[in-house]
């Protein structure tokens, strides 16, 4: 018989990290060696996570897949499954499925200038995209990376901010909403970075992610300084129980975002004709 | 073809009882509504549907998949239904909807719960002679006569019933009633075909499916779905008697160290189909009845290589308590 297609995989939690205020990031490894071994995903995919007992759901994956062997996953504790994630410990299990989902582009967009606009958790499944890009970091032009949150202690993934910061033709801006009294930084929303790089628009293929109001803004913003629409990518979330689109929760317009997503152009969320 | 004597009918479904759960339409009170086969109260000649389509057998409004043990590890265990199980008395409607379910839990990924169900399932369809008022199968294709999608299929006409055979499976059961059944003659057919034509011209009401089709995709802003979803009162009854509504939930209940993991059916009418921890995403209800409408007009069809996820059974329409009628809905999409 073929494999039930909604039987969670065993996965033990081997790290637990505190990310930022109220979210932490996990690290996950299969606990079947084929099933570990087999197992893999593009950046801007997502898993289903099942805490026995409590629930399922889906989280999209930050790592990247030039890491073997194991997926990390960053939670903000908001909901019943991502709370009763936060109280795990290492060597606990929790159930995976997948991955699901179409994944950014990558190829298609080798070469060009990369703009990442992130926004608090948001910045979690760019990191995977982010750091597949700087494996391969000859393969893209200049890769500016604006990233916001609500407050100094909201900004995630500090390490990762700082290595990218370093490297040649790459670029790290930080900015925050409310700042406290060591912030001395950018303050303001993210959108407030972007005068302050330079962009080739016409080179520059832009990957934004974040709270729904923080893409509604940052996508008006790009759109204002001649970004055409399918140079604007961004990844959604949706209410969603199977990730294999039978049970009808995720559309937008026609589309699945399981199965058609979670990866769009702003072009194509526009001809969908629903409210992002 | 085959005919069967009316008053056959009864000692043919208790010969298969053995071997098979039989299920039937059932006078109920003032009701029409499928359950397990009780001779004293089998619905033969009833006109349109039983109240709820046969769909709940296939796709349980509420169903175990798993349980979760937790002993250190954890168990995983799946749970499904097997039993052999023959339903009678299928309205062409019906037929169909159970036709779309199965491209959408049989295609792509196979939903193994649904697939356990459908393969040990017999259908055996029932024309309908007559519409009831809510009734539009006549403009979708889907009826009053059947064409495809069952393993027999009955004609009332009048003292007798004609059999059609439309699977393998079909044709074992016949065998199993050999006794019962006598060879059908082209004046059977012949009735069965003036029957039909009379039948078509039962209808009161009727949608213009290519228009609505043609034109759904550009009607987003139209005033209708406003208009119609300020009467709603959120009761979610046109998904809950809908034979073609897949939409589910899942959720964990765990007592002690085991965890029963079950799905049971959703309403994209209620506020908490789209509701996640911190954001809604359909936030009017206007746009709650467009995703009603637009998934079995439009998105469907765009997935399922046009296949609507309408039957034209009328249920909705039926159980409506604050009259929102889904034919008056396409017909507004269709001549604006």
């Amino acid at each position: 018989m073929n494999k039930n297609i909604y039987t969670p995989d065993l996965a033990v939690i081997k790290k637990v990290r505190d990310e930022a205020e109220g979210i932490k990031t996990f690290t996950l490894e299969l606990k079947d060696p084929e099933i570990k071994e087999s197992f893999n995903y593009r950046a801007g995919q997502f898993v289903e996570l099942t805490i026995f007992g409590v629930g399922e759901v889906p989280v999209s994956i930050t790592s990247s897949p030039v890491n073997k062997g194991y997926l990390e996953l960053s939670i903000a504790a908001v909901g019943k499954v991502t709370q009763a994630l936060h109280l795990k410990k290492e060597r606990e299990l929790v159930g995976l499925r997948g991955p699901y989902g179409n994944g950014f582009p990558l190829n298609e967009v080798k070469g060009k200038n990369i703009l990442f606009v992130g926004g608090g958790i948001g910045l979690a499944p760019l990191r995977s995209l982010i750091n597949q890009m700087f494996a391969q970091r000859g393969d893209f032009a200049k890769i500016s990376i604006l990233y916001g949150a609500r407050n100094p202690d909201l900004l995630c993934f500090m390490n990762d901010l700082e290595r990218w910061s370093k490297v040649e033709n790459s670029e790290v801006l930080l900015s925050v909403d409310v700042p406290d009294s060591k912030w001395k930084g950018n303050v303001g929303v993210v959108g407030t970075l972007l005068p302050k790089i330079d962009i080739d628009v016409k080179n520059t293929m832009a990957f934004v992610c974040g709270p729904p109001i923080m893409i509604h803004f940052i996508i008006l913003d790009l759109l204002k300084i001649e970004f055409g629409g399918n140079q604007i990518i961004t990844t959604m979330e949706r209410r969603m129980e199977c990730g294999l689109g039978k049970c009808g929760h995720c559309n937008i317009g026609g589309k699945y975002v399981c199965l058609d997503g979670p990866v769009f152009s702003y072009k194509q969320l526009r001809e969908l004709g629903e409210n992002i | 073809m085959k005919i069967l004597n009316k008053t056959n009918l009864a000692p043919l479904l208790e010969r298969l009882r053995p071997e098979f759960e039989v299920v039937t339409p059932l006078y109920e009170g003032h009701d029409i509504l499928f359950g397990d086969l009780e001779s004293s109260k089998l619905a033969t000649n009833f006109i349109g549907k039983p109240r709820l389509s046969p769909k709940e057998y296939l796709f349980p409004q509420r169903e175990r998949l798993f349980t979760f043990k937790e002993n250190g590890s954890v168990e995983i265990e799946a749970h499904f239904n097997e039993a052999k199980r023959v339903i009678w008395g299928v309205r062409p409607c019906d037929l169909y909807g159970l036709k779309f379910l199965d491209l959408v839990y049989l295609t792509d990924y196979i939903d193994p719960y649904y697939q356990a169900r459908r393969a040990n399932t017999l259908l055996l369809g029932l024309n309908c002679n007559e519409a009831e008022e809510s009734c539009f199968c006549s403009s979708l294709g889907t009826g009053p006569f059947a064409k495809e999608a069952f393993d027999l299929l009955f004609t009332d006409l009048g003292d007798v019933f004609l059999v059609e055979i439309g699977s393998k499976a079909g044709e074992k059961l016949i065998e199993k009633g050999t006794n019962l059944f006598t060879s059908a003659t082209s004046k059977d057919r012949e009735k069965a075909k003036l029957l039909e034509g009379k039948a078509k011209k039962t209808f009161k009401t009727s949608v213009d499916l290519e228009k609505v089709k043609a034109k759904i995709a550009a009607a987003s802003d139209n005033p209708i779905w406003a208009e119609e979803a300020d009467k709603c009162i959120l009761c979610g009854g046109c998904n809950w008697v809908c034979p073609t509504c897949h939409c589910f939930n899942v959720e964990d209940i765990k007592a002690g160290r085991e965890t029963q993991r079950i799905r049971y059916w959703d309403s994209c009418q209620l506020a908490g189909f789209t509701q996640m921890a911190t954001y809604n995403s359909r936030a009017a209800q206007a746009e709650r009845l467009r995703q009603r409408i637009y998934h079995k007009f439009s998105y469907n069809p765009d997935r399922y290589n046009g296949q609507i996820g309408c039957t034209g059974c009328g249920r909705c329409i039926d159980v409506c308590p604050a009259g929102i009628d889904i034919t008056y809905i396409l017909q507004r999409v269709a001549n604006e």
